[in-house]
């Protein structure tokens, strides 16, 4: 196999550069937009395969940016979790991508919108510098208020307002978090935070760690900051929404990640994960229970998905992390299927047999059926809380997997309405090729598995 | 014809940029030896950055204004990434408001004298915003105020010519150049130097214009970005057609 030795700048400089060349494309040929878009998302996902397999080979990659060594210049440094992350985003944009296909009014700003937030959501996942994390957050959440909104009606302009508010609440918090840190320390640095976190006052530790929580918490869906993802979801399109699930909110819980392991590694830290993720989790599966509407289903579920994947991180073990490496890598893929599928469950899944079926295995998947990953995801989770002697946890957890059952029975097999929905090709191209990844990771688990074991060993080592 | 144009530089980008850049990269030993993991153990990695910044600057990049060596040079990426982020929200104000675009039904005229005042003020205006971006790393200001300064002109233009909008379709193309222009500036330090926005230009003698290597280029290049984005987006809000 040819290997290059990609520099991770790469997989942000060129979607930006190539978001900026946009709109000439544009004026030369309206048509092409989509193709030259397409071509982009296919560029970066290659470069992100070349860099996976960079990491897999070197361990994790850094580079410094402007000259300047770290902590003065600005250091990137790609973990595994961050090149599984950067290739899962590339992928699944990619693929989603080609679901906007048929659109007739194909816009260019829609396709400037979704280069950017592919390569900034890929900018949270490598960078390791705290600053840099929250400009890429910034990119994200702007670009993501557009997204949510572009489809023009009343309800995505709510849910878009909604997320606008938190969205910028957020920020601001991210923002005095970053500069509490920075005056006692007088570094950005993810590596050096963490080597001189111990000299922060107790209460200034605790003061920047909650700001960030509540900063981070907003992307990546945490109770009770979440207020915003019922409304976005369902006001956005089914692809725009998939798109929200499989990139944004996946770098959200990257960066969750980071804070609690790497930069403020403290024991009431994982109390308080744990807490919130159950709460996160019994919440989004009890208000999933009693939805009336697919989208606004689907994203209660997903809210409840990013609980379980904080409840794994929490537990600061191998077994664990393993666990949360499979649930994001699930997540992302069966619930932006869903999601895409969601205008088809109006006429029952039975009407249609190959879409119906991918459907089917998404829903599987969500619910942590062997063998599909979500299965993994949960079982390594359960192992190691059996393990650890957490029955309480144990029982909340398949709790949530029997809610989670009985409201996707609801919906698959009976159907929403009697409205006749006829999914364009372009989604349906998009919808099998999920299926088709997550019976690959169902027949093959080891292909996560290797990573994701090494990806924890560096997690708890304290590394990206 | 425009298609195949079109599809020819797309094409033709995609594997100059891929080809050269991924080739080219440069060889360096990224891992340090475990100095990044260690900071602290390392004496050159084991520092105060504000005092860093303020005793290095004139060494380091030639620059006389601190902070826009640290804002262009130490932390260049945050300032890409803070221009993408004005980027995106010009963009994102463009999607939205796209669909809301109709003729205004009252139009009031402004009157002579703000018209002929504004003839002789609009100049005026582009020049000291031209002024401030240029002389970014000199005084203080830079690409970002200089823009903004630019972009009250157009207001001003707006204000008066009530009827007509702005050309939309040059706005937006120089917002492309100057991107592309900031995000190639950056590029050509991975190819020429070793890193992602690395100076390769001679610093220069501190305290000219022509000094401090590319922090002028990219200063001059966010002049530009901010200028046309801020008066794309009061155009848009203004919501007339300029076709």
């Amino acid at each position: 196999m040819v290997m290059f030795d990609v520099p991770p700048v790469l997989l942000i400089a060129f979607p930006l550069f190539f978001a900026f060349l946009a709109p000439l494309i544009y004026y030369l040929s309206k048509k092409s937009i989509k193709f030259y878009t397409l071509g982009v998302l296919i560029l970066n996902a290659i470069l992100s395969y070349f860099l996976f397999f960079r990491v897999m080979d070197e361990g994790v990659v850094y580079e410094q940016l402007s000259g300047f060594y770290p902590p003065v210049g600005i250091l990137l440094a790609v973990g595994y979790l961050g090149s599984i992350l950067a290739m899962l985003i590339n992928t699944l944009a990619t693929i989603n991508y080609v679901s906007f296909f048929d659109e007739k009014s194909h816009s260019l700003r829609f396709s400037m919108l979704y280069m950017l937030v592919t390569a900034s959501s890929t900018g949270i996942v490598v960078t390791g510098d705290l600053f840099n994390m929250f400009v890429f957050f910034e990119i994200t959440a702007v670009g993501s208020y557009g997204l949510l909104a572009s489809k023009g009606t009343k309800r995505s302009y709510e849910g878009a307002i909604k997320y606008i508010v938190l969205g910028s609440i957020g920020s601001s918090f991210i923002l005095l978090g970053i500069a509490t840190i920075y005056g006692y320390l007088k570094t950005l640095n993810f590596y050096d935070i963490a080597a001189r976190i111990s000299t922060m006052p107790i209460e200034a530790k605790l003061m920047a760690f909650t700001f960030l929580v509540i900063g981070i918490g907003v992307e990546a869906e945490i109770f009770p900051l979440n207020g915003w993802v019922p409304d976005a979801y369902q006001g956005a399109s089914s692809r725009v929404a998939s798109f929200m699930v499989l990139g944004p909110s996946k770098a959200g819980i990257y960066a969750i990640a980071r804070l609690i392991f790497t930069l403020i590694p403290f024991s009431d830290g994982y109390e308080l994960a744990l807490i919130l993720g159950a709460l996160t989790l019994l919440i989004g599966e009890l208000a999933a229970l009693n939805q009336k509407d697919v989208k606004r289903m689907l994203a209660y579920s997903s809210i409840g998905q990013m609980g379980l994947i904080l409840i794994a991180l929490s537990l600061h073990s191998q077994i664990a992390l393993i666990a949360a490496v499979f649930l994001i890598v699930n997540h992302a893929l069966a619930k932006s299927l869903l999601f895409l599928g969601s205008r088809n469950y109006a006429s029952g899944i039975l009407k249609n047999p190959v879409i119906g079926a991918s459907i089917f295995i998404g829903a599987l998947s969500i619910i942590g059926m062997p063998p599909f990953p979500g299965f993994w995801g949960k079982w390594y989770l359960i192992v190691d809380m059996a393990h650890n002697g957490l029955w309480f946890m144990i029982s909340v957890i398949l709790f949530a997997a029997i809610v989670e059952a009985v409201y996707y029975a609801r919906f698959l097999f009976r159907g929403t309405g009697n409205e006749k929905v006829t999914l364009l090709p372009g989604e349906k191209i998009a919808i099998i090729s999920l299926a088709v990844l997550l019976v690959i990771i169902a027949l093959f688990p080891f292909l996560l598995y290797n990573p994701a074991s090494n990806a924890a060993t560096s997690f708890l080592g304290g590394g990206p | 014809m425009r298609k195949i144009i079109a599809a020819s530089i797309a094409i033709l980008v995609f594997v100059v940029l891929a080809y050269f850049f991924i080739t080219s990269s440069a060889p360096i030993d990224y891992r340090h030896g475990g100095y990044y993991e260690n900071p602290i153990n390392h004496e050159q990695y084991n520092q105060s950055v504000p005092q860093k910044y303020l005793n290095g600057t004139r060494q380091d990049t030639g620059a006389s204004n601190a902070v826009t060596a640290i804002v262009v040079e130490y932390r260049g990426f945050d300032t890409f990434g803070e221009v993408t982020v004005l980027f995106t929200a010009a963009t994102g104000i463009a999607l939205l408001l796209e669909a809301y675009r109709r003729k205004m039904e009252r139009v009031v005229e402004s009157n002579f004298i703000v018209r002929i005042a504004s003839i002789v003020i609009l100049p005026f205006i582009v020049v000291v915003g031209t002024y401030i971006f240029i002389h970014g790393h000199l005084t203080p200001g830079g690409g970002f105020p200089g823009g903004a300064v630019i972009a009250s002109g157009f207001l001003l233009m707006l204000l008066v010519k009530t009827r007509k909008g702005l050309n939309e379709k040059n706005l937006t193309i120089t917002e492309s150049f100057a991107g592309m222009t900031y995000a190639l500036i950056g590029l050509l330090g991975l190819v020429l130097a070793q890193e992602f926005l690395q100076n390769y230009l001679p610093l220069g003698i501190f305290g000219t214009v022509f000094s401090a290597g590319i922090i002028p280029l990219i200063y001059i290049a966010i002049g530009f970005k901010v200028g046309s984005e801020l008066s794309g987006i009061l155009d848009h809000l203004k919501g007339v057609h300029s076709e």
